[in-house]
């Protein structure tokens, strides 16, 4: 069973073409990466699934339902920007947020007593959000998304601006999740983290959808790179076979052709450049990206 | 509706803590002890103006001040300030009170005993009788040799409080006087004063308060007048006859059609309503303003979207408005029984009578239905507009741009309150009941009038239904500008939000 499925969805702003066409879905119990640069309209389709705004044609289903805000107590939504009211003390908020999604004021306290203790704030509880570091405040606003136990979290670039400790904080509570058997999607930008931790990923740009599929699917369509260590001039990396050079100074990533032989290649390449490793694998989902957005914006 | 009193009752809790909302309430008393306490320190801090007279005719004077002499006994008798009975002789001190307590035409009896050789009417008591007769003389000393200073404080009337003689006639001495401001004014009463009134002057550096220019020369014709009837050989009965003014007696239409006696009650009624105008325009004020400032503090603090993700965009501006307008209700309830704490339960507590019955003013059900009324219409009436407007800003700056119309539009109650407050049911007043951004200001206004049933049915329905039209361009433009960013939008593209039609049916979750 799909936890979402989009179906041609368009969406516009004035003039302003934001969602073109898009259809995809993402399955049940999967950790799901919307990658795209900025501006690819990976927010404009989150706030569609959450019925923040409307698309303006094709349809639109969540957890099966297709009037999406019917189910909305059973989504959990932590946007890009995110704030806290800074007067509220942390587990009056959390709290609110709690009831804001249906639950009863005495369940979303519990709630977030488990959960305050469960992130190591029980002590901030009765603080002031005013009062709070950046990252304990994302932390709370990360427990106020998840206190009414959704069984679908979005999480728009839930990365953005953390530092490595807080990183890893957010990637673990993704992983819990799917754990937990819930439904993850995030969205990010930066393509290392989509490949540690997505089962599926959408690669959108300009509002229209490039490719979609679970990870090793997707890598499965592109031809294999090269990834070598090397000595020499890079122009000398260029050869017939090889489609693109993502040179990094000592080591580079070769996009090979469809077909090439590879053993031909690392035999002339050993004579081009002074070469100290050569790996052949499936392209990274960076290369994907670059390549495939590339592609699409000439 | 359950979520959208959620986010009402977490606005009003916010509202409540802040020092705005605490500010208003404190502002009532403050307002109420200015209103009570400041005429008196203008009254105690009034400083008699200096004035002299040349008299060319050299009888003028000393007339009026003989005149005025008596009169300022009058109001000896009459507004006799309490506690100075210490600076009354002994002789005086025995019966005055006995004085005091008798009615306006007996003391003027008094007077005209004193002053001008008239007889004692037979109701008064033997005793005061023999007292006045045996004084009299000392009494005419007495009040004679008063200085100004003494006279001004037996009673708050006597002129010597607002205009004081200086006895000097020298020209070039009273120039420099007024250059040095020692000196208000100076007359000069012509030699032909009597015959054609001619040779008149004042003279002051100041022409735009005349209180003591009218009430001089009001003393001054007098004398002329009884001269000139006197040469004329008309008999003084005659004369006074001629003489008296017709007054007439203020008197109102009861609501059976009687009529009934204007008292001051009576006054007090009709400007109420004034004064309650100027607080419904401060609480509409005051709780728009909240709104705005709210809206755009949950946008510029990033809460919009996690908000919307639980609720509808509706919702989110239908709670706001709610948990403001519980607010506002708050606030004026605070107001409500402080003032009638103030003029209804202090008096009563002190045992104090006041001259004018407020409580029965204050407490009129009708005016505090019709500001409770009015407040909860006005309020939703512009908070709606401000709320829509105010999703557009991304911070109190752009705002203040954007809602200057709408603002402009709330100052125009303040500049009709006295106008209407005259009239309440003149064809002003009438016409600008029918505006619905007035609607509640100016029909608070009329509600001494009051406006008839039928004004109250139509001009309420046109303001609800008014209300529901900017509820509904509101939600318009709310919907899309709450998560708009950037530089907010111009008047047309504002105009394209409110024509765009809406996407899909947004249903409360």
């Amino acid at each position: 069973m799909n936890s979402i499925e989009l179906t041609s969805v368009n969406k516009f702003f004035g003039e302003h073409h934001a969602v073109s066409d898009m259809s995809f879905e993402v399955p049940e119990g999967a950790v799901y990466g919307f990658l795209g640069p900025n501006g690819a309209g990976k927010t404009s389709t989150i706030r569609m699934i959450m019925s923040i705004l409307y698309p303006d044609s094709g349809t639109l289903k969540v957890l099966g339902d297709d009037q999406p805000e019917r189910v909305k107590d059973r989504l959990g939504y932590l946007p890009e920007e995110k704030g806290l009211y800074k007067k509220m003390k942390v587990k009056e908020i959390i709290t609110y947020f709690g009831t804001l999604k249906g639950m009863s004021r005495r369940d979303a306290a519990a709630e977030a007593d488990k959960l305050l203790v469960r992130f190591g704030l029980e002590d901030a509880a009765s603080k002031r959000c005013e009062e709070m570091s950046k990252g304990m405040g994302q932390k709370v606003q990360i427990i106020s998304t998840l206190i009414h136990d959704p069984a679908l979290v979005i999480l728009d670039e839930p990365f953005s601006g953390l530092d490595p400790i807080n990183v890893e904080l957010v990637r673990d509570i993704i992983l819990d999740l799917k754990h937990d058997g819930k439904t993850v999607i995030f969205s990010t930008h930066i393509m290392e983290q989509a490949e540690q931790i997505c089962d599926s990923i959408l690669l959108i740009n300009k509002g229209v959808k490039l490719l979609d599929g679970k990870v090793a699917e997707v890598k499965g369509q592109f031809s294999s790179t090269l990834l070598v260590d090397y000595d020499g001039d890079p122009a000398n990396l260029n050869r017939p076979g090889i489609v693109r050079v993502n040179n990094m100074g000592n080591s580079a990533e070769l996009s090979v052709e469809e077909g090439a032989d590879t053993q031909a290649l690392l035999r002339e390449l050993m004579d081009a450049v002074k070469l100290n490793s050569f790996t052949l694998k499936e392209p990274s989902l960076h290369e994907i990206f670059v390549r495939t957005v590339g592609e699409s914006d000439t | 509706m359950n979520r959208m009193l959620l986010i009402a009752f977490r606005e009003f809790l916010e509202n409540v803590r802040t020092k705005g909302f605490w500010f208003g309430i404190l502002m009532m008393p403050i307002v109420l002890v200015l209103v009570g306490v400041v005429p008196i320190i203008v009254e105690n801090t009034r400083v008699a103006k200096n004035y002299a007279v040349i008299d060319e005719t050299g009888v003028v004077l000393d007339a009026v001040k003989q005149e005025l002499s008596v009169r300022d006994f009058r109001h000896l008798l009459t507004d006799f300030t309490k506690g100075e009975e210490d600076m009354l002789p002994a002789f005086l001190a025995v019966f005055f009170p006995e004085i005091r307590a008798l009615d306006e035409e007996d003391q003027e009896n008094i007077v005209d005993y004193l002053f001008n050789d008239g007889k004692l009417d037979d109701n008064l008591t033997r005793r005061l009788t023999n007292q006045l007769t045996r004084h009299r003389s000392a009494i005419i000393d007495w009040w004679a040799n008063l200085s100004d200073e003494e006279r001004s404080q037996l009673s708050g009337s006597i002129s010597a409080n607002y205009f004081r003689l200086v006895d000097v006639t020298n020209l070039e001495q009273l120039k420099e006087m007024i250059e040095s401001e020692a000196l208000f004014a100076y007359f000069i009463i012509g030699r032909k004063v009597v015959e054609d009134g001619s040779g008149t002057k004042y003279v002051s550096n100041n022409l735009t308060d005349r209180d003591l220019e009218i009430w001089f020369g009001e003393l001054v014709s007098q004398y002329v007048r009884d001269q000139r009837l006197s040469q004329s050989d008309v008999d003084a009965d005659i004369a006074d006859w001629i003489n008296e003014a017709v007054s007439f007696e203020g008197v109102t239409l009861g609501k059976d059609g009687e009529t009934e006696e204007v008292d001051s009650t009576d006054i007090a009624r009709q400007w109420a309503p004034v004064v309650f105008v100027y607080f419904l325009w401060i609480s509409v004020m005051i709780n728009t303003q909240m709104l705005i400032t709210n809206t755009i503090e949950e946008k510029s603090n990033k809460l919009v979207e996690v908000l919307l993700s639980s609720v509808s965009a509706i919702s989110l501006m239908g709670g706001k408005i709610i948990g403001i307008a519980g607010t506002g209700l708050t606030i004026i309830t605070a107001w409500l029984i402080m003032a009638l704490a103030f003029f209804i339960g202090l008096p009563m507590a002190a045992g104090i009578e006041l001259p004018i019955d407020l409580s029965s003013v204050m407490a009129d059900p009708w005016f505090l239905g019709s500001f409770v009324m009015y407040f909860l219409l006005g309020y939703l009436f512009y908070a709606a507009l401000l709320v829509g407007l105010g999703s557009l800003c991304n911070n109190l700056k752009e705002a203040q741009n954007l809602i200057m119309p709408v603002q402009l539009i709330q100052m125009v109650p303040i500049f009709l309150m006295i106008p209407i407050g005259r009239d309440p049911n003149g064809s002003l007043a009438q016409v600008l009941s029918y505006v619905p951004p007035l609607t509640p200001f100016v029909m608070m206004n009329r509600a001494a009038g009051p406006p008839s049933t039928e004004e109250y049915v139509v001009t309420t329905i046109l303001l609800i239904v008014s209300i529901i039209v900017a509820f509904w361009l509101a939600a318009k433009v709310f919907r899309v500008g709450i998560l708009m960013t950037g530089k907010p939008p111009g008047a047309a593209e504002i105009f394209r939000l409110l024509r765009a039609p809406v996407t899909r049916r947004v249903t409360s979750p």
